[in-house]
Formats: structure tokens, C-alpha cells, sequence
């Protein structure tokens, strides 16, 4: 394990020297998923919570950042601490609702709580920009340069990973795995579990804010998009597409998706038909994700939500 | 606002909750028996709209023997997809569900688009509702009547299949305990096949009878299905006077919300979702689960 990473670092970090613009380009946006992917399956993997309103706390790290240059003229970067805290705080709001429910119900309230958020970022024509979105954002300095962002964005990626790596390894994390596997048993024992769920909630959400701010970086703009179902839609993809049960699973799912988007886009424009026939083969064919296919025996299924 | 306007107003909203009530009380169905959240209903209905377009070509003349047409057409696609691809996840994860499920309104809406075209499909008046009636003096479209006379109709046919004859027992039978029934003999799978067909029927024909309403195209689906979702959500998963209520409650929100404050109309119907998750998680008229759920 600790070779293949060393392996995967060097060449990611030679890896733009050998790339035109427009593969720096797909490159970037794989990291960016990827820290995403990473921060959602903080979530499922540990909790078992299957979350369809990661988008909010992703949307939210962009228009923090998007609204803080556009409306006050702040520099890009310095607008990062506010964007967490945006996106910590739209995480605590929805996770503290939302993880007194389980199952489905937990899934349809984070996909009302980010949905209202969309619909409000939509329509708000005054603040946000409505449906126009905010355009134009140009970031200097280090975040300006295709170089500068893709190393910006693997390292923002390094670190969201030994994060989510500590976590895991911590007591909280085993208590966590706990509550997951039997709530009733880790109330009796004095867990308060909803303490745990809101917290690991809270973390994967700010972490997913960062991606956010590192998507308006690359796209230079925000759109209401970012809130849309379809992008929580997306996260999950990548991370099922990769295998959730693995700890990289989420990273090597988010680059065969972008990789392969690029790949198709150039030949087709019926790229969602051709996602639409990877999904259907890895639902039925390759249930565990694309990083089980490079193991010899087959993983058990990604963890299933919590009864 | 006077008396007359609020009036049509209401009617207004109400011909919108008969679009959302048929498009989702099969997806209320489909979760009832089978136990899956179906991201692809919302392309179900589009197209449904959509076989009655490419039917009529667009030509309002023959709009109500299509009907027919495009509803047979989308009950037998809905018992294909079940015994091809629902079948296979049923005892899966939910996230399996909902991955196949939007893998399959991912394929739906490109393949339409290489059938159909991309532009947006609309039709006219259907024949015998082409002149706006008088309503308290204002005109107003005979169609938006007839079309919550459908939905009326729809709902109770559906009411009188499950309360009264036997496969309607059957199928509430299968919500509540499917092992049961199976022990009982009862040939499940083909249940739930019928129950599949069933929904996705009603949602294609929610599309096709919806055409002349709103205009159509591809990208409604992901509209329509979030739609759909907060109405079964608010009106109780599994319910049919539940998903009516919720049609009712969403159509008249989305009415007067466009008319009070149009700017946050969209994010009033998500409010509600929310609340209702959070107070009644089984919805309005739901059945309280025996276990907390």
C-alpha cells in the first residue's frame, strides 16, 4: 500500500509536465471530484448515511467564495476560510435535522434541504445572480495559473485523504463504525449517536465546501448548477463507480468518470447515454467499483445503510 | 386579488396537481410494493408526452385514441424494465436502486433525444376542449377541467383495482408483508411486474394527457421526478389519497406562490418537504411504520 502511494504521488505530482492545457484541464477537474468524493464517502462509508444534499455544502463553498470576489472584491484565496465556514455551517443546519432520520427519509431530507437552497440561488436575482449565475471570476496569483490550481487541488486532495484517514483511525471513527453497524447497541453503551452522525456530517460537508471553492477556481464562475440534485447525483457515482468500501475507492471512481467524460465528449455529445451503460454494467456486473476489478478476489459490497 | 381570479387560480393549480398526481402516485405505488425509490419516473412521463407527440405528430386531431395508444405503450415498456432490470436489484443496497434507476433516466434521455430531437414538443387543444369555457365570467381553458376530471377518474379506477377486485388485495397484501404472500403461493414476481407496469403506465399517461399544458422536452424529467418526489414524500410514501392530497397541496403552492412571492414559489414546495420529513417522516396520510424507520 504504501509503495502504490508513494508510485501514485510522484506521478501525480511530475504529472502536468507532461500534459497539453486541455489534459491539465480534465486533470484538475478529477482532483477537484475526487476531494469531493473523498468528503462524501467520509459520510456513507462510516455511517452508512447515503446523503442527497451533498451538493448544498459543495454549492455553498463556491458562492461563498463566488459572492465574497464578485460583491466585495475580494482576492480568491483569502475568501477560502469563509467558504469552510459557509459550508460548515449549511452542514450543521442540514445534518442536524437530517441524521435523526435513517434510510430513505434521511436521503429525501437532504435532497428537500438542498433542493430549497438551489431554488433560493435560482431564483434570487438581487444576490445571487438567479439562473445567470456569477461569471467572470478571474483567480490571481497561484489558483490563476492551470499549474498553480492543479497542484493546489492535489494537495487540497492530500490533505482531505490524511484527514479523513486520521478520522478513521480515531476512536471517533471506530465509534462512528459502531453506530453504523448497531445504533441500539452503541446507545446502550452511552454513545450518543447523533452527536457522532452530526459531526461526521459537519466534516464530510465543510471538506465537500472545499471543493466547491476549488470548482469556482477552475470554472471561473458559479451557477445554481452546483446546488442541482444532479450534482449529488454525480459524487455518488463517483464514488460507488470506484468502490466505497476501499479508502481510495471515491479517488480512482472520480478520475475514470472525468477521464472518461473527456474521452467520450471528444467522439460524441451522448455522453449521459454512454454513463447511463457504465452504470448499468457496474450495478450489475461489477457491484463492489472499478478498484475491485484490480483485486484478485472479490470485496464484500460497500456498507449497506444502517438498519 | 378578487373573487373571480382567485377562483381560477385555484383552478389553475388544481390542473397542475392532476399532471403531478398522475405522474406520481406510481412512483408512490412503486415504493409501496417493491421498496424502490425510482429516479426514472419523471423520464417515464416525458415519455409518455413523447409517444403521443411522435403518434399525433403534433396534430391535436387524433389526440384521444393515441392516448390510448401511448398508454399501452408505456405499461408494456414498464413490465419490460421491471422483468429486464428492477428484478435485479431488489434485494440489493439502496444505492443500487438509485443508481440503476438514474442509469436508466440517463439512457432515456439521450435515446429520446436521437428519436425525438431536442427541441421542445407541445400540442394543441385536444378535440372537445378547444373553446375556453366561461368561468364566473372570465374564460378559461375547458382542457385544464378536463384534465382534473382524468385525474378524478384515475384516481378513483385506481381506488375501486385495490380495494375491490383481487389482484388490487394482492397488491396491498404485497406492501405490507411480501413473504407472507409468497408462502401464501402467490406468484410475486409477476405482482410486482404488473405493480411496475401499472405506475409507469399512469406516469406516461400523466405526460401524454399533460402535453397540452406544458411544453416538453428531455430536460423535464430531472425536473419532474424531484417533483414528484416532494408530493408522494408530503403525502405519505405507499398512499394513493396521500399522493392526491400532496398533488393538491403542491399544485396550489406552486399557483399562488408564483402570484405572492414568484421569486421563492419553487423553494415554498421544498420547505414543506422538509417539514413534513421532519415531523411526519411517513407523510400527511402515511401509515405510521410499527418500528421507527
Amino acid at each position: 500500500m504504501k509503495v502504490k502511494l508513494a508510485v501514485a504521488a510522484v506521478v501525480l505530482a511530475v504529472l502536468p509536465w507532461f500534459l497539453q492545457d486541455y489534459g491539465l484541464q480534465v486533470a484538475i477537474q478529477a482532483l477537484v471530484l475526487a476531494g469531493f468524493a473523498m468528503a462524501f464517502n467520509l459520510l456513507f462509508r462510516n455511517t452508512g448515511l447515503l446523503s442527497f444534499g451533498h451538493a448544498a455544502c459543495f454549492g455553498t463553498g463556491g458562492y461563498a467564495t463566488a459572492l465574497l470576489v464578485s460583491k466585495l472584491g475580494w482576492n480568491f484565496a483569502a475568501t477560502l476560510p469563509l467558504a469552510l465556514v459557509a459550508a460548515a455551517l449549511v452542514s450543521l443546519l442540514i445534518g442536524f435535522f437530517s441524521v435523526r432520520l435513517t434510510k430513505i427519509y434521511f436521503t429525501m431530507l437532504t435532497l428537500a434541504f438542498a433542493q430549497m437552497l438551489w431554488a433560493v440561488v435560482h431564483k434570487w436575482y438581487g444576490f445571487t445572480g438567479g439562473d445567470n449565475g456569477i461569471t467572470s471570476l478571474l483567480p490571481s496569483g497561484l489558483l490563476g495559473n492551470p499549474k498553480g490550481l492543479y497542484y493546489a487541488s492535489l494537495i487540497s486532495l492530500a490533505v482531505v485523504s490524511a484527514i479523513i484517514h486520521v478520522v478513521r483511525r480515531s476512536p471517533a471513527g471506530y465509534t462512528l463504525r459502531a453506530v453504523r453497524d448497531n445504533p441500539a447497541r452503541a446507545e446502550a453503551i452511552g454513545i450518543s449517536a447523533f452527536e457522532y452522525m452530526v459531526a461526521a456530517f459537519v466534516l464530510s460537508g465543510t471538506l465537500s465546501g472545499l471543493a466547491g471553492f476549488l470548482q469556482v477556481a477552475w470554472q471561473h464562475s458559479a451557477f445554481p448548477d452546483l446546488f442541482y440534485w444532479t450534482t449529488s447525483a454525480e459524487v455518488i457515482i463517483a464514488v460507488i463507480l470506484g468502490g466505497g468500501s476501499e479508502f481510495f475507492g471515491p479517488v480512482v471512481g472520480a478520475v475514470v468518470l472525468v477521464v472518461l467524460e473527456a474521452v467520450v465528449r471528444s467522439h460524441t455529445q451522448y455522453w449521459p447515454l454512454a454513463l447511463g451503460f457504465v452504470l448499468l454494467a457496474m450495478v450489475l456486473f461489477f457491484p463492489s467499483g472499478v478498484i475491485s476489478l484490480f483485486h484478485r478476489r472479490q470485496r464484500e459490497e460497500a456498507p449497506r445503510a444502517a438498519a | 386579488m378578487t373573487l373571480p381570479f382567485f377562483f381560477l387560480e385555484f383552478m389553475t393549480g388544481l390542473a397542475s396537481a392532476a399532471s403531478l398526481f398522475l405522474l406520481a402516485v406510481g412512483l408512490s405505488l412503486i415504493f409501496g410494493a417493491l421498496g424502490i425509490v425510482n429516479f426514472a419516473h419523471g423520464s417515464f412521463f416525458v415519455l409518455g408526452a413523447y409517444f403521443l407527440f411522435a403518434l399525433t405528430r403534433g396534430d391535436a386531431a387524433g389526440f384521444w385514441h393515441y392516448l390510448l395508444v401511448a398508454l399501452a405503450a408505456s405499461l408494456v415498456l414498464g413490465a419490460v424494465v421491471e422483468r429486464v432490470f428492477m428484478r435485479r436489484v431488489l434485494n440489493r443496497a439502496e444505492h443500487y436502486q438509485i443508481l440503476l434507476t438514474y442509469a436508466l433516466l440517463l439512457i432515456i434521455e439521450d435515446v429520446s433525444k436521437i428519436f425525438f430531437g431536442p427541441e421542445y414538443k407541445s400540442i394543441g387543444m385536444p378535440k372537445g376542449f378547444e373553446m375556453p369555457v366561461l368561468v364566473l365570467g372570465i374564460p378559461f381553458p375547458s382542457y385544464y377541467l378536463g384534465l382534473v376530471g382524468l385525474a378524478a377518474v384515475a384516481a378513483l379506477m385506481l381506488w375501486l383495482f385495490l380495494h375491490r377486485t383481487h389482484y388490487g388485495t394482492l397488491v396491498r397484501a404485497v406492501t405490507q408483508d411480501r413473504e407472507m404472500l409468497e408462502a401464501l403461493g402467490v406468484n410475486v414476481p409477476l405482482l410486482f411486474t404488473l405493480i411496475f407496469a401499472l405506475g409507469i403506465g399512469l406516469a406516461g399517461f400523466g405526460g401524454a394527457v399533460s402535453l397540452p399544458l406544458q411544453s416538453i422536452s428531455t430536460g423535464v424529467a430531472v425536473d419532474s421526478v424531484i417533483s414528484a418526489f416532494i408530493v408522494v414524500v408530503v403525502g405519505g410514501l405507499g398512499s394513493i389519497w396521500g399522493t392526491l392530497l400532496g398533488a393538491i397541496l403542491i399544485g396550489e403552492i406552486q399557483a399562488f406562490g408564483a402570484l405572492v412571492l414568484p421569486e421563492f414559489s419553487i423553494a415554498f414546495t421544498y420547505a414543506l418537504m422538509a417539514v413534513v420529513l421532519l415531523f411526519r417522516p411517513w407523510g400527511l396520510l402515511g401509515r405510521r411504520p410499527a418500528v421507527r424507520t
